[in-house]
C-alpha cells in the first residue's frame, strides 16, 4: 500500500510511537486524514498535534476473508479529537463494544491498532 | 443558488433498454458486452446506431470508454459523451447527465450503458483506486464494499436496534421477486432460516446479504421526450434527476445518514412528486442494508425506522426484478432498465399494477463520496 505526500509525515509520526491529527494554524480545528488544507476556514497553515491515543468504539466488523482466520476491524473516533475517525485492527479476547474506550497499539508496518 | 436556467422535468425520456445475459464468466471483453447491450437497446427502441450522437457510461478503470465504444461501432464523432469516473454511486447522475444532454440539445440520442465482467475479470474492489483513503484502510485488511457496509450496517444496529431478521426479509422478498424473472441468476426461493444459516462475509452481513458478482452489461438509450413518442416503445419520462453530495469512510458525520438523505428534497423538487407517490422503488441493493437506510433517506419512513418497515414489505414494492442480490449486478442501470419494464407494463408475473411513477436509486453516498438518483414517469 502506498503512503501519499500528504500522509508520509503521519506515517513516520506512527512508526515512532506518536498518534497525530493535523492543527489548523488559523482556525484551531484538528482533523484526519491529512490534507493541506482546512475543509473549515480553507487555509493551507498548520501543524502536527501528538493527542492521546485513545479513542471510543462506534462500529466494529468480524471479517471473514478466504483462508484466513476470522479477524475483527473496528470504527474509532479518537477522545482528543473527536472530528477525528480512523480504523483499525482489533487486538482482544471479547468482542468490542459500542463506546468502548480503547487505546493504541503502534504495530510493526507501522500500523495502528486497538485494544481495551 | 444560481438560477436555474433549464427546467428538464419530463423533457428527456427513455426510449430503449437493453440487456445481456448475466452470468459468472462472460467470456467475452467489456467492449463485447457494451457493444451488445447498446445494440440490444437500440433495437428496444426501434433505432440503429446511425441514429446515436451520444454515449455515456460510468467506470472505475474496469471498462470500455465511450471513445472506444463508438469507433467500435462505427458511430462516427458523437456530439456528446460522458466517461464519468466511479462505481454504482454515479450510476443514475450518467442517465441524469444524458437527460440533461439532451434536453440542452446537445445531443438528440445518447446510450447510456455499463459494462462489466466483475466475477471473471475485474472483481469488485480490486480496480485500481486512487482514494488517498485507501492507505488507511487497506493495511488492516478493511476496505472491500462489503466491510464498509457492514460497519455502517453495526452502527444502524447499536443506535437503532435493527435486527439480522430485517435484513433477511429484504433478502428473502427479493429473491421472491427474482423468481418471477427470467434474467435473474438466482431465482430458487430462500427463507428467512436460509438467509441466517448463510455463512458470514463480514458481520454482521452474511452471504445473503451481497449482490452478486456479475458478467454483464445493460444499456439506456435516452432521446427527447417528443421523439420518444414516436419511437417503438411506450416512452419513459425522466421527470427528477439530481445527483452529488456525500462523504468519505473517514468523515466525521453520522454514519447512519446517507447523500441521499440530501439528495432526496431536490429529486423529488424537481419531479412535482414525493414518497407517497412512488409506486415501484428499485433501491440500490449493493447490500440488504443499502436498501434498508435509503427508505429512511428517500422518506419512505422515519429515520431508524427501515429495518422493520423493510421486513414488513410497507411501502411501494422495492427491487421488483430481484435487484442486484439475486438478478445480478452491473453497477445500477439494471435498475432503471427494471424501472422502465415497470413503468412500461411488461414486466410480466412481477408487474407492479398501475405502476406509473418509479424511484431508482444508486449507491447512496457511503462511497466514491457521491449518489444518484431518478424520479421516471410512464409517458
Amino acid at each position: 500500500m502506498s503512503v501519499d505526500r500528504d500522509s508520509a509525515e503521519w506515517w513516520d509520526l506512527v512508526a515512532k510511537g506518536v498518534l497525530a491529527v493535523q492543527r489548523c494554524s488559523s482556525c484551531g480545528l484538528a482533523r484526519f486524514p491529512a490534507r493541506a488544507f482546512c475543509a473549515a476556514c480553507r487555509t493551507e497553515g498548520w501543524s502536527w498535534a501528538a493527542v492521546a491515543p485513545e479513542g471510543l468504539v462506534e462500529s466494529w466488523i468480524v471479517s471473514h476473508w478466504r483462508a484466513a482466520a476470522p479477524f475483527t476491524v473496528v470504527r474509532v473516533r479518537l477522545a482528543e479529537a473527536p472530528r477525528c475517525v480512523l480504523y483499525g485492527t482489533w487486538r482482544g479476547e471479547q468482542e468490542p463494544r459500542r463506546g468502548q474506550r480503547v487505546r493504541a497499539l503502534f504495530a510493526d508496518g507501522p500500523l495502528i491498532e486497538w485494544t481495551a | 443558488m444560481a438560477k436555474r436556467l433549464l427546467d428538464f422535468r419530463d423533457a428527456a425520456a427513455v426510449a430503449g433498454v437493453g440487456y445481456t445475459p448475466f452470468s459468472k464468466d462472460s467470456g467475452v471483453s467489456t467492449l463485447t458486452l457494451a457493444c451488445r447491450a447498446v445494440l440490444a437497446a437500440l433495437e428496444d427502441a426501434g433505432l440503429t446506431a446511425d441514429d446515436v450522437d451520444g454515449l455515456a457510461t460510468h467506470r472505475v478503470g474496469d471498462s470500455a470508454a465511450p471513445s472506444v465504444v463508438g469507433p467500435a461501432l462505427g458511430i462516427a464523432a458523437p456530439t456528446w459523451y460522458l466517461d464519468h469516473f466511479g462505481g454504482g454511486s454515479v450510476s443514475h447522475a450518467v442517465v441524469g447527465q444524458a437527460a440533461l444532454a439532451v434536453a440542452a440539445g446537445l445531443a438528440e440520442t445518447v446510450v447510456c450503458y455499463r459494462a462489466i465482467n466483475a466475477r471473471s475479470e475485474f472483481r469488485m474492489g480490486t480496480a485500481p483506486n486512487p482514494s488517498p483513503e485507501t492507505q488507511y484502510l487497506a493495511p488492516y485488511g478493511y476496505g472491500a464494499p462489503v466491510q464498509q457496509f457492514a460497519m455502517y450496517a453495526r452502527t444502524h444496529m447499536l443506535k437503532y436496534g435493527t435486527l439480522p431478521e430485517h435484513f433477511g426479509q429484504v433478502a428473502v422478498r427479493q429473491r421472491s421477486y427474482a423468481a418471477a424473472n427470467p434474467r435473474a441468476l438466482m431465482r430458487t426461493p430462500i427463507t428467512l432460516d436460509d438467509y441466517l444459516g448463510s455463512r458470514p462475509i463480514a458481520e454482521p452481513l452474511r452471504l445473503l446479504d451481497c449482490c452478486l458478482e456479475t458478467d454483464g452489461a445493460c444499456a439506456v438509450v435516452v432521446t427527447t421526450a417528443e421523439r420518444a413518442r414516436d419511437l417503438r416503445r411506450p416512452p419513459v419520462l425522466i421527470s427528477g434527476a439530481a445527483w452529488g453530495g456525500g462523504d468519505s469512510f473517514l468523515a466525521p458525520g453520522e454514519p447512519t445518514v446517507t447523500a441521499a438523505a440530501a439528495l432526496a428534497p431536490r429529486l423529488y423538487g424537481m419531479a412535482g412528486v414525493g414518497p407517497a407517490d412512488i409506486d415501484v422503488a428499485e433501491l440500490y441493493d449493493c447490500f440488504t442494508y443499502s436498501v434498508i437506510v435509503q427508505l429512511e433517506d428517500y422518506g419512505f419512513c422515519a429515520k431508524g425506522e427501515g429495518g422493520p418497515f423493510a421486513a414488513s414489505g410497507e411501502g411501494p414494492p422495492v427491487n421488483t426484478h430481484g435487484g442486484f442480490l439475486s438478478e445480478g449486478y452491473v453497477h445500477g442501470l439494471n435498475h432503471v432498465a427494471e424501472a422502465v419494464s415497470q413503468l412500461r407494463g411488461e414486466a410480466g408475473e412481477r408487474q407492479v399494477p398501475g405502476a406509473e411513477v418509479a424511484l431508482s436509486t444508486a449507491q447512496p453516498g457511503h462511497i466514491l463520496a457521491a449518489t444518484s438518483a431518478l424520479v421516471l414517469r410512464k409517458g
